[in-house]
């Protein structure tokens, strides 16, 4: 029930410079002419949104960390001189020359309707501004929170790392109760300046019966790192798009993730490393658990356009399954037009090694104690290397709870 | 006969020629004295029920052709894999007399596949053999001998046109069950005008242990443009064809569509080996596919050489528990070509597995597609699948992609995939250099080498032949 008033008139977008509120309205009316996407686009076919109505979600609550006036990001501590942590709306007028020419130009919202939908309603967010050479040691977290069922949370994250500036950044989607339903998103926009190496992960655990949709796009310059770690546990349905462009030689992109999906929770992930230019280098690891009726899609590209001569790119999703009534697909591709290249992927799908796993019951290790030794040795390696104790955890703990 | 513009430079209007005044009698060919049938290009039904009238067809053979030529027409063509819009299905002869297939001469050959046959050492009758130039060459004796043995043991190895008039029972139980002339547009286009192709039938328990290759055959539609292979395993018996040879093939027709079916019964084995090698005018779709029943096996031996495009994925079905399907495919893409080739395993039953192997050679802008369908149905549980795809790229201008689709709903399952490209390492060419090797054969070495685990399980002849053949592609094309 769309009423005849549109959304952009919610005083949620009130105070919003001009040039925001128009990019908002050519959204909003991409959103209102594209269609769903439906299972006929490759890209949809395993993911089924024909329940999904997102003008049923209309309804705004403020994500990012202004929320409840508490900042609850690092904002406040002393940060180096010149970078801007702020909640994107909020800064949007006073840093427009810094926002204007970035925000929605790596997520374009001509995409999709959905993307359309989180350009033109996202509800806050934050921007991050590191000048160049500033190195910022203690971690920054963005934190979002969603309280009510029946609501649209679209927090936003758009992020610039100037020339040989370094950082950790990590968003965490969090719902306040478990069981709330809703409409969320958790998109970020990430450029790296030359020589920049930078962090990014992004922790959602939104309500179990939400519909998640995150895209994330990262821009990589010469010699640029970037580490991108997913941790994917919440919603009912979750679609993640993690793409990196490799822009400048040398640049070298890291996308790990985990995703634990139980019950009846469906996750989709959409992945490309866009070899752009040669000498560049990107390394891809998903690893995911399902247990119960949960199913997961992983689909990834490799594509090493013809210029890029000797790039270096790596893909693997590995997917245990726990139960016999989960299902995990795996689609990894290649898109290869150069010839000094090393390209490598794998895919697996396959169930807890009977042999591991009576290895451990034979030195008395219990069934259920020894596959929980099992999961978290498998997601170990990615883990160990999230930059965040505090997100560590936060999925330990939630492995725990689920393994029982 | 059906020429077509092509970079080849195909002979305009070759000087009709008799080969072989005494054809008819020698051969037998059953067109009545008194009929002249004037092949006309096109598809419509008047073609399709000449070309029934012509082979003398029982009626429902007819009919089936004529629906399938409506299933053809209405279905889309495919908007995925290679470009196919070039196609022009009106300029296609879709059936020539065996004597108007003849009418080339061998100076119509394009020196290139001349110089081809010189390398690989084909004796002359062969060479003129697989120009479409003659319709036989010298293996009658050896064929003969064989032919005895088998009809002995009660196994049927002939050509399809003769077992649809010589074995209609056989034939209507099996003939489209595996792929429906609805299953895609291309195996409808088959339907509706298939001629040639070979049919195979292996009594229960009997082991075939001579290869039997297609061109043992005396037929000049052996290697038809739509030909329609059937090969029926019984229970327990084991049989290795062979279909095509290393040598290139040159013909003028632009399209090949051909569709092969094949049913393996419990225990048994069946292995098919294929080496494309159709001169690079050709479009080449082809659709093939077996079932396999429990405890049996299915291989599928598929290399791809020639051609401009082939889209060909071998496919099993795995109907029972502990059946097995494998397949093993090699595609060289050169200049111009574009090979999207690879596999489908689909699992039906339980406790079934399969493998799929790729390799693939992409050199001066040629693109080599892996392209590969692994289901398994609610139900078959307890399956494993593994898929393993190697590209090697010989130069910058090539391009390879690897697109593999995996559908699971069943439980329990075991499913890899892994895939790697790469060029002709640095570090093997400096160690083989090293020794004294020239960078040529250097490299000629390493493509060898990598397509390994497919010669070693051709024939040796067809392994030497393959060699030779990858040698004279390299020459002058890396370093």
């Amino acid at each position: 029930m769309v009423s005849t008033q549109t959304p952009l008139e919610d005083v949620h977008f009130q105070g919003e410079p001009d040039w925001l509120l128009d990019r908002r309205r050519a959204a909003f009316d991409l959103y209102t002419r594209l269609p769903m996407p439906s299972r006929t686009d490759e890209e949809w076919r395993r993911t089924d949104v024909s329940r999904l109505d997102p003008a049923q979600f209309m309804r705004f609550e403020k994500a990012g960390p202004e929320h409840d006036g508490s900042p609850t990001t690092m904002i406040g501590a002393d940060l180096p001189d010149g970078v801007i942590l702020e909640s994107l709306t909020g800064t949007a007028r006073e840093n427009a020359r810094l926002i204007e020419p970035r925000l929605f130009s790596l997520l374009r919202p001509d995409r999709d309707r959905l993307a359309a939908f989180h350009a033109a309603l996202f509800t806050g967010g934050v921007f991050l501004y590191v000048p160049d050479g500033v190195t910022i040691e203690k971690p920054i977290i963005g934190r979002h929170s969603s309280f009510d069922d029946g609501t649209a949370v679209l927090p936003h994250t758009l992020i610039v790392a100037g020339k040989n500036s370094r950082f950790n950044y990590l968003d965490e989607y969090i719902a306040d109760r478990d069981d709330e339903q809703g409409y969320r998103t958790g998109s970020v926009e990430i450029f790296l300046g030359e020589g920049a190496q930078v962090s990014y992960v992004s922790v959602q655990k939104w309500g179990r019966n939400a519909w998640h949709f995150s895209d994330q796009r990262a821009e990589l310059s010469k010699d640029s790192a970037l580490r991108l770690f997913n941790v994917t546990l919440g919603g009912r349905f979750s679609k993640t798009r993690v793409e990196a462009s490799l822009m400048g030689p040398g640049a070298d992109a890291e996308l790990k993730a985990i995703y634990f999906a139980s019950g009846e929770q469906f996750f989709d992930f959409h992945t490309l490393q866009d070899h752009q230019v040669g000498r560049t280098r990107s390394d891809l690891l998903f690893k995911g658990a399902l247990q119960d009726r949960a199913s997961t899609v992983y689909a990834g590209l490799i594509r090493i356009e013809k210029g890029a001569a000797r790039s270096d790119a790596y893909q693997a999703n590995r997917n245990l399954v726990l139960s016999d009534h989960a299902k995990a697909t795996s689609i990894p591709m290649l898109e290869i037009d150069n010839n000094d290249v090393r390209c490598t992927h794998g895919a697996t799908v396959g169930p807890v090694d009977p042999q591991h796993l009576f290895y451990l019951r034979s030195r008395g290790i219990p069934e259920s104690t020894a596959k929980r030794m099992i999961v978290q040795g498998f997601f170990g390696d990615v883990l160990d290397r999230i930059p965040f104790e505090h997100a560590r955890t936060l999925i330990e703990a939630e492995l725990e709870s689920r393994l029982g | 006969m059906a020429t077509l513009p092509q970079e080849r430079g195909a002979p305009a209007a070759p000087p009709q020629i008799d080969v072989g005044g005494d054809y008819k009698e020698k051969y037998g060919f059953f067109v009545p004295e008194d009929y002249i049938f004037k092949a006309k290009r096109g598809l419509n039904p008047e073609i399709v029920k000449e070309i029934s009238w012509m082979k003398k067809e029982p009626e429902w053979m007819t009919k089936m052709r004529l629906r399938s030529l409506e299933i053809f027409r209405k279905k889309p063509m495919p908007t995925w894999g290679a470009d196919l819009s070039v196609i022009d299905f009106e300029n296609i002869f879709y059936y020539l007399k065996a004597s108007d297939k003849q009418s080339k001469t061998w100076d119509d050959l394009p020196p290139d596949i001349k110089k081809t046959y010189d390398r690989l050492g084909v004796p002359e009758a062969e060479r003129k053999f697989l120009a479409g130039v003659s319709a036989q060459y010298e293996s009658e004796v050896v064929y003969h001998s064989l032919h005895e043995e088998l009809t002995k043991k009660g196994v049927i190895f002939t050509d399809t046109d003769s077992a649809l008039r010589d074995h209609p029972e056989l034939f209507k139980e099996y003939f489209g069950t595996i792929i429906p002339p609805a299953d895609n547009k291309f195996a409808a286009l088959n339907t509706a005008v298939w001629s040639g192709g070979s049919f195979i039938y292996i009594p229960k328990g009997v082991r075939v242990e001579i290869p039997l290759q297609a061109y043992f055959r005396i037929n000049a539609e052996n290697m038809g443009q739509f030909e329609r292979t059937l090969i029926i395993c019984d229970e327990g018996s084991f049989v290795h064809y062979i279909e095509g040879c290393t040598a290139p093939i040159y013909t003028t027709d632009s399209l090949h569509s051909a569709v092969v079916e094949i049913i393996v019964k419990r225990n048994a084995r069946c292995r098919y080996t294929t080496i494309q090698n159709w001169s690079t005018n050709v479009f080449n779709l082809v659709t093939k596919r077996a079932q396999v029943f429990g405890d049996a096996t299915m291989e599928w031996v598929d290399g791809n050489l020639g051609s401009q495009i082939t889209m060909k994925y071998p496919s099993v079905y795995l109907m029972e528990p502990g059946a097995k399907g494998d397949v093993l495919s090699v595609a060289f893409a050169g200049k111009g070509q574009h090979q999207d080739a690879g596999g489908k395993m689909i699992h039906v039953a339980p406790n079934t597995t399969s493998t799929i192997t790729s390799k693939s050679i992409s050199k001066a802008g040629g693109r080599t597609s892996y392209r590969g369908h692994i289901k398994m149905y609610p139900g078959a549980n307890n399956c494993k699948s593994f898929v393993k795809c190697d590209a090697l790229l010989l130069d910058d201008e090539s391009r390879s992609d690897t697109y593999p689709y995996n559908d699971v709903d069943a439980e329990n399952v075991t499913l890899g995939h892994e895939a790697t490209v790469s060029k002709v390492s640095d570090e093997q060419l400096f160690y083989l250099m090293s020794r004294g090797i020239p960078r040529s054969e250097a490299e000629t070495m390493i493509v060898n080498g990598f397509i390994e685990p497919f010669t070693k399980e051709l024939p040796l002849e067809y392994a030497v032949e393959l060699n030779r053949l990858i040698q004279l592609e390299m020459e002058g094309s890396v370093g």
